[in-house]
């Protein structure tokens, strides 16, 4: 068995444990498996080795999923909820009769967000009406966010490699083929492709991080440590929880992304709160065009598609 | 195209020989693009005055999305420096090496927020866990900690 260890969950839990920070000293570090074999003793483990094992194990017995999949119906979510909580059925079957009839699940691994965003927006540019102008004007709109990334404090050597990997994509799309279909998996197997699909997701986080870092007028009084809750100055906030990889999205960060990529985009909230199968959708309106869905349940962001969007 | 690693570890690089490392840090080795050495000491008043360290990164093939990682070498004439968040094998405990990476970091930024801790050091002494740790620890410093999931691991 592969014991490698310091792999992080899937989906992303809040009361995972932590990685030792700088000032608790490294109290928490010798709780970390080095070699466990099958001789050794689960009492003598800590808490954490307990649960590394355990992910371990799920590692080990599940399969990773890609990093964006393909499309599914919705009745493939439904058949996973159909013996849990019935709120949530009830809450699937309303996004059904709204037209959302299609999955595209990201992979949980604290990046779903911008890779979701990333993917749909892609997509979009993809189906629009005129791709070759729709992808142009998506390459122009990124190069004018140079000048927030170096205002942010950014050096264009940490940025440029990054924005190459999404322009290039983006190049490769308005240049088009005469195989629509082709382009399309195209898009997905560079999505599935981690060199690729977390460079792409690297640009959206610092675009998001530039947007909190050059406007803090408009975002500091809501830049709030995810667990503790204390306000961060937006540098911290930054830094720990908009730059760094694996760090998943809240509010703020998708309105300031939102707002950069000039995007529309709708959140639709499936917790289970409701028992009538009512669904919020929480709205980010930027420009006119058809907003892109993400589907939200606690922890987790897929793609949600509506029929027409995408093949069987 | 080379990969995202090389490309940006070529950039770092020429930017260090053009520019250099700042007061205290200097390049020893940088051969290729899976590991680079640099020699570190704490400029003015400090626990460590007149003490230099070798510091040592490795970089897989998802740097710099993942973090790369980063340790003092130690050897029959080279120990770690005596600090809180050093161990005796040479790993650091530093959470901007593990799950506060970010790809906007650099190897000379770890290099100076390593030398300023070093700087910012109140008590030579190990990590109170030293013994223990160092006596199962992994080779590579970066199986120590929860990191980013990708799959060249």
């Amino acid at each position: 068995m592969n014991m490698t260890t310091g792999r992080s969950s899937d989906p992303p839990s809040p009361s995972a444990p932590q990685a030792p920070e700088i000032p608790n000293g490294g109290s928490e570090i010798s709780g970390l498996p080095t070699e466990i074999t099958p001789e050794t003793d689960l009492a003598s483990l800590s808490q954490s080795q307990l649960y590394e094992l355990n992910q371990n194990l799920l590692e080990d017995s599940v399969p990773t999923r890609a990093l964006i999949e393909d499309i599914a119906p919705m009745s493939v979510l439904r058949a996973e909820y159909e013996n849990g909580s019935q709120s949530f059925v009830k809450q699937i079957d309303s996004l059904v009769a709204k037209g959302f009839n299609s999955i595209r699940r990201a992979r949980g691994d604290g990046d779903c967000f911008y890779r979701s965003v990333a993917f749909a927006y892609v997509d979009s540019i993809l189906k629009a009406a005129d791709v070759a102008i729709a992808a142009a004007s998506a390459i122009s709109l990124l190069e004018s966010t140079f000048p927030m990334l170096e205002q942010a404090g950014f050096q264009k050597l940490v940025f440029e490699d990054f924005y190459d990997v999404l322009a290039s994509l983006l190049q490769n799309i308005a240049q088009g083929t005469n195989d629509g279909k082709s382009l399309e998996s195209k898009i997905l197997l560079a999505f599935q492709s981690p060199e690729i699909s977390n460079s792409i997701v690297v640009y959206l986080r610092l675009l998001t991080s530039a947007r909190i870092r050059t406007d803090p007028d408009e975002y500091a009084p809501f830049l709030f440590h995810p667990e503790i809750g204390i306000q961060l100055e937006p540098r911290e906030f930054c830094e720990a929880f908009v730059e760094a990889v694996g760090k998943e999205a809240d509010h703020v960060q998708m309105t300031a992304l939102a707002r950069t990529l000039r995007l529309n985009l709708d959140v639709a909230y499936l917790d289970g709160r409701s028992s009538d199968g009512h669904v919020d959708f929480v709205e980010f309106r930027n420009s006119d065009s058809t907003p892109l869905t993400l589907l939200y349940r606690p922890g987790h962001y897929d793609i949600l598609l509506k029929s027409g969007n995408g093949h069987t | 195209m080379a990969s995202i690693s090389a490309r940006r570890l070529a950039k770092e690089l020429r930017e260090i020989q053009l520019e250099g490392c700042p007061v205290g840090i200097a390049l020893v080795t940088a051969d290729d693009f899976a590991t680079w050495r640099f020699s570190i000491e704490v400029m003015g008043e400090s626990l460590y005055e007149g003490e230099q360290y070798l510091l040592q990164f490795r970089f897989d093939s998802q740097y710099p999305i993942s973090s790369p990682a980063v340790q003092f070498v130690v050897g029959p004439e080279r120990e770690s420096p005596i600090h809180p968040h050093v161990y005796s094998n040479g790993h650091i405990c530093a959470s901007i090496l593990g799950t506060e990476w970010s790809p906007v970091l650099s190897v000379v930024a770890v290099c100076v927020t390593l030398q300023s801790m070093l700087a910012s050091c109140k008590k030579k002494e190990r990590p109170v866990d030293n013994d223990r740790y160092v006596r199962t620890a992994p080779e590579n410093p970066k199986k120590t900690r929860f990191h980013y999931d990708d799959d060249n691991v």
